[in-house]
């Protein structure tokens, strides 16, 4: 008998494990926290904008003006590499590519879904560091999503108002986001 | 135990146990469990090579340009995102059309992404290149110089093109420009030369006129240039509320979009336009003191609503008007004798700048016809023209056309006359090209290419210009133009590249020459017009009889003249009267359908002499009972996969007889089939059953009455808490007129997808805003109201309140916001919905082959607003107030560092509206120009005793009550 019941124990733990397990990658279900692809270019942050202090802004000029950072055109890469002595085998992909005149088609990282309306000029016009939500990218070899970027995370940022007290309060309205 | 794992095992020869069924349940859990681990597909970012200066990734770059979507020629500016057309606007710098389009205009950009468009040239209907096309054309054009070479097109507002086209003239002399309107104003054209020597159309100003006299004229929906016409309109509208009023008497037989609008309007029999122009010229001659006699014919209505006409435009003289659409010279001859008679002419009559929008010469078409028929046409050259189609004898046309060595279209599609031809040259898009208009003699535009050619097309004008063996380069050409002809007449730029850029910039360049005046004198022979109408009118009453009627064929505010057939979001605008989308019908007056017994929707065949088609019966009130009305611009077969087989072609009724069309025919019988046809109506109930919907109010109410406003009614919902803003709405009914320029704006800003005939029969149609019509009075004498309805973002939000899962809720700043997804189509909110606006998605319209109309193929997408979500089945969706304008403006405001100022945000229905009847704004700051109008005393909410409290309101309408008599109540 007692073996029955261990085993019925043994059984409903089993069960809520693997409901735990279950619900917990529903959960994260369209979250790609920890993403890092390989790219095309092995191009490395860490190098560029941590040891060269290249400014994030410098690239990523869009997130200035636009709703989208972008990725900067080839041509910038050639700004400097057109100059630069130093050679590497992806330095060598990179301007074989701009002499074939082919764009590079770059593996996107950060997704955010359909149905969200995100604009990064607002945010920089708010003085949120790009680090609060891509992480330590100038520390990055390889990019790597760190932020799981679902509306939680959002809505926890707006409400900490930044993490600025003195900051404006950010808009709550679904209709910030959603139309 | 035994027993349980008898239970367990209950069936052990079946192979479907509850043991097997507990395994696959099991399985298929892991399996999704797994599945959803896995990563979404990979997403490419592909950067620009070499950033082009002044395009950003995710930021609109604005381009002015032209409207080609007919000949009014409409300046424009255009958006465009991430380098692709999305929407079309108003050019707000133009100070004679201002910011405002109609629907046809803001669908043109749909038509750019028309995957029927021809990918590249054809030789006898195969692909062929351009250079092949070029060598085989060349030589015929150069052998041809003896025999005749014909350039038959649309009217031609481009100055540019026109200089283009004679040169062609000056090379070849064997060679002629026909010009084809399918609706034609060559009767306008030839009374205003006869006249007043002037061989063209004159432009006309609604807004000096006090009272305006409409015959038969669409003005404000199809005639001329509606846009202009409308704002004019709206214009004397407003000012007539501080001038005593405006009057404007329409005397038509069908219900048009303008006849609707006006304060008084008399259902005529079609044939009987020249009758009442005579009429009204007897009485203004007789106030005038004209000593000679006239003829005197009778006309079938009530004498006195002449009188009322008459007596209006003799108290308003020089400052009146009277239009016809007639296709009768001799009427317009009339009307011209009747302007001049009462000093109109120089002041609502402008023909010192002339508008040159309709220049079709019937008599040069039909003279086409007996020289291709003679064998004198060698090549004929189709642009901007589909008489196939539209020519109302185009089998005689098309055996005009075989006896043609070359023929050559133009066309952008394999249209109805295009596969006749032996070569197809599609044209640019007008999105793709370079070009330029002067629809107003002295006022132009510019034309500039808003994107690159998506296909292997050719401008026409540069196919012109390679055959006349010149460097194919419209845009040197242009230049050119513009640096020989019209730099040299204005003074405010010292150089031709600061003149030019500053045109390009701006888009519109009024000629600033001084203008000179001339007089006109009325030359003599508008007696014997007169006396022409009256011979005319004898043959129409003698051609009456019992179960005979006249026909009279128009135009829609949407298809007109049939060129945007292939348009779907066109083809689904309701008509601004009947309501009806997708197709066109027979518009039966009410006591006619009684008498014959049709219902709407019964097929009835129209059968005028040996000419015949059917159609389902509309029954319009107000329609004359003599005359039955078709639309024109159905019944294609050319068009491409949306407009192919909607409806019926009208064009074959137009009569052609003695070297002119009349879009009128006498003696047509018609004949019941005893078949039924669901009309795709977006609106079966035409009353509202004396409800206070639609408010109006008399001039002299307005004026005299003091009345306290209404005290707001008692609320049980507590006061909401206020934002920063509260967003609101007020759409004066005053000054609107209908014309549904607003629906397919908001179509194309918000992604709203077109459903198609079936869905809309079923009342599934998603346009977020609507133009009710109502009817009220007696039916053959209806009084026609419109109301745009869109959500009125209430402030307690009957909505709000069922939502069981918050995915309609209110937001800080007055907007009920509808969360998509959030929303799991429960469609509680519709049902608690007074205003009925809310829209449902039964199906998945986007990137679905049974919805293959605006979000299937991968071309149509190009059309979406990026920064507008599509929307997915089984949720909600309705009006924004176009959050997306809100929050891009006050983002701009912020990053210029500056308070956002009144009427920066502009929604798109209000951009889009050419009578200015729609102002949004915020309801807090007490200075916007929507609180002032809140605080108007025409100010009302519908169904305010609801206590909805909803941000959008309306302005009543003012109603003009006859000078001299009380209004009845």
């Amino acid at each position: 008998m007692t073996r029955w019941r261990a085993a019925v124990a043994a059984g409903a733990t089993a069960c809520v494990l693997v409901a735990g397990f279950v619900c917990r990658e529903l959960a994260r279900v369209g979250v790609h926290q920890g993403y890092a692809p390989a790219q095309p270019i092995a191009f490395s942050h860490k190098l560029h904008a941590g040891d060269s202090h290249v400014p994030c802004l410098y690239c990523h000029f869009g997130a200035r003006t636009s709703r989208h950072a972008g990725i900067p055109p080839s041509a910038v890469c050639m700004n400097c590499h057109g100059l630069l002595q130093k050679q590497s085998e992806d330095i060598e992909k990179l301007k074989e590519l701009v002499a074939e005149r082919r764009p590079i088609a770059w593996i996107k990282v950060h997704n955010l879904p359909d149905f969200v309306y995100f604009n990064h000029s607002q945010h920089l016009l708010a003085a949120i560091d790009c680090q609060s939500c891509h992480g330590h990218v100038e520390r990055m070899t390889r990019v790597e999503q760190q932020s799981p970027l679902t509306m939680g995370w959002c809505i926890d940022c707006h409400r900490m108002r930044g993490g600025d007290p003195n900051a404006p309060a950010a808009n709550l309205d679904c209709g910030k986001c959603h139309y | 135990m035994t027993h349980d794992l008898k239970f367990w095992n209950r069936s052990p020869e079946r192979d479907d146990s509850r043991r097997d069924f507990l395994a696959r349940l099991g399985f298929a859990l892991a399996a999704s469990a797994v599945a959803s681990c896995s990563r979404a597909p990979v997403q490419k970012a592909i950067p620009f090579l070499n950033k082009p200066e002044e395009v950003t990734p995710g930021v609109a770059s604005w381009y002015a340009t032209t409207c080609a979507g007919c000949a009014a020629a409409c300046p424009l500016l255009v958006k465009t995102r991430d380098g692709r057309p999305i929407k079309i606007e108003g050019n707000a710098e133009s100070v004679r059309f201002g910011g405002g389009t109609c629907a046809a205009g803001q669908a043109t950009v749909l038509s750019l992404y028309d995957p029927n468009r021809l990918r590249g040239p054809l030789w006898h209907g195969e692909p062929a290149s351009w250079s092949e096309i070029d060598a085989r054309v060349k030589p015929q054009v150069a052998a041809a110089s003896r025999r005749g070479i014909v350039l038959l097109s649309g009217t031609i507002v481009s100055p540019s093109t026109r200089a283009l086209i004679a040169e062609w003239s000056a090379r070849f002399p064997r060679f002629r420009h026909v010009v084809y309107d399918a609706v034609s104003f060559s009767a306008l054209r030839e009374a205003t030369h006869a006249c007043f020597g002037v061989a063209a159309v004159p432009h006309y100003r609604f807004d000096r006129a006090k009272t305006v006299v409409g015959i038969e004229a669409d003005f404000l929906g199809t005639w001329l240039s509606p846009v202009e016409f409308t704002r004019q309109y709206a214009d004397r509208r407003r000012e007539g509320l501080s001038s005593g009023g405006v009057q404007h008497h329409q005397f038509e037989s069908g219900v048009s979009l303008t006849g609707s609008n006006a304060d008084r309007r008399v259902a005529i029999a079609a044939s009987e336009q020249g009758a009442v122009a005579l009429a009204l010229l007897h009485r203004i001659a007789a106030d005038a003191r004209v000593a000679e006699p006239l003829p005197r014919v009778e006309v079938a209505i009530d004498d006195r609503a002449i009188d009322r006409a008459a007596d209006d435009l003799w108290r308003d003289r020089g400052r009146s008007l009277v239009v016809c659409g007639s296709d009768d010279p001799s009427t317009q001859v009339v009307v011209h004798a009747i302007n001049t008679l009462l000093g109109n002419i120089g002041v609502t009559v402008d023909l010192d700048a002339p508008s040159l929008q309709r220049q079709g010469d019937d008599a040069a078409v039909e003279e086409l016809i007996e020289s291709m028929n003679r064998g004198d046409v060698q090549v004929l050259m189709t642009y901007g023209v589909n008489p196939l189609y539209d020519f109302p004898d185009a089998e005689r046309f098309a055996r005009g056309m075989e006896s043609v060595a070359l023929s050559i279209s133009f066309a952008d599609r394999a249209d109805e006359t295009a596969n006749a031809s032996h070569a197809v040259c599609p044209d640019h898009h007008f999105l793709e090209a370079w070009g330029d208009a002067e629809p107003i003699a002295g006022s132009f535009s510019l034309a500039q290419p808003t994107v690159a050619p998506l296909f292997d097309t050719r401008a026409a004008q540069d196919s012109l210009l390679e055959w006349l063996g010149k460097p194919p380069d419209f845009y040197s050409y242009v230049r050119e133009f513009w640096r020989r002809e019209l730099f040299p007449r204005q003074d405010r730029s010292r150089t031709f590249d600061e003149f030019w850029d500053r045109a390009l910039h701006d888009g519109v360049y009024d000629d600033s020459a001084p203008r000179v005046e001339r007089r006109y004198a009325l030359a003599e022979g508008w007696r014997a017009a007169a006396g022409a109408i009256a011979a005319d009118h004898q043959r129409a009453v003698s051609a009456r009889g019992p179960d005979r009627y006249e026909l009279r064929l128009h135009e829609t505010v949407a298809i007109r003249d049939g060129r945007h057939a292939n348009n779907p979001w066109l083809q689904e605008l309701p008509d601004p009267v009947t309501k009806l989308t997708w197709g066109n019908s027979i518009a039966i007056a009410p006591s006619v359908a009684r008498s014959i017994g049709v219902a709407t929707g019964d097929v009835v065949r129209v059968v005028a002499g040996d000419r015949s088609c059917e159609l389902p019966a509309y029954v319009q009130p107000g329609q004359s009972p003599s005359t039955v009305s078709i639309a024109l611009g159905y019944g294609r077969d050319g068009a491409g996969k949306v407009g192919n087989g909607i409806g019926a072609n009208a064009f074959p009724f137009v009569s052609a007889s003695a070297a002119r069309r009349a879009y009128l025919r006498t003696g047509v019988a018609l004949q019941r089939t005893g078949r039924h046809r669901e009309l795709a109506l977006t609106q079966t109930h035409h009353s509202i059953e004396g409800r206070s919907i639609i408010r109006s109010i008399t001039l002299d109410e307005l004026l005299n009455e003091r009345s306290e406003p209404a005290p707001e009614r008692p609320s049980l919902w507590p006061e909401r808490e206020g934002g920063e803003h509260r967003w609101g709405m007020a759409v004066d009914l005053n000054t609107c007129t209908g014309c549904s320029a607003c629906v397919t704006a908001c179509q194309a800003e918000n992604n709203v997808p077109v459903v198609g005939p079936d869905e809309v029969t079923r009342s599934r149609e998603m346009h977020w805003i609507r133009i009710d019509r109502y009817y009220d009075g007696a039916d053959d004498d209806p009084g026609v109201s419109f109301q745009p309805m869109m959500c009125q973002h209430c402030q307690n939000a009957p909505c709000e309140t069922v939502c069981p899962v918050l995915a309609t809720v209110h937001s800080s700043d007055g907007i009920n916001q509808q969360i998509y997804n959030r929303c799991i189509g429960t469609r509680y909110c519709e049902n608690n919905c007074p205003y009925k606006v809310r829209r449902f998605n039964w199906f998945q319209y986007a990137g679905n082959d049974r919805f293959d109309f605006t979000m299937n193929d991968p071309l149509e997408r190009m059309v979406l607003n990026p920064d507008v979500v599509v929307r997915s089945r089984g949720v909600m969706e309705k009006c924004s107030l176009c959050v997306q304008r809100i929050q891009a403006e006050k983002l701009s405001a912020k990053q210029e560092g500056r308070t956002l100022e009144d009427g920066r945000i502009k929604t798109a229905c209000q951009q889009a509206c050419p009578a200015s009847a729609i102002v949004f704004g915020d309801l807090n700051d007490p200075n916007s120009e929507v609180a002032r109008l809140r605080r108007s005393r025409r100010h009302y909410h519908v169904l305010d005793e609801l206590g909805t409290r909803p941000n959008v309101g309306y302005l009543m309408r003012v109603k003009n009550a006859p000078r001299g008599e009380p209004e009845p109540l």
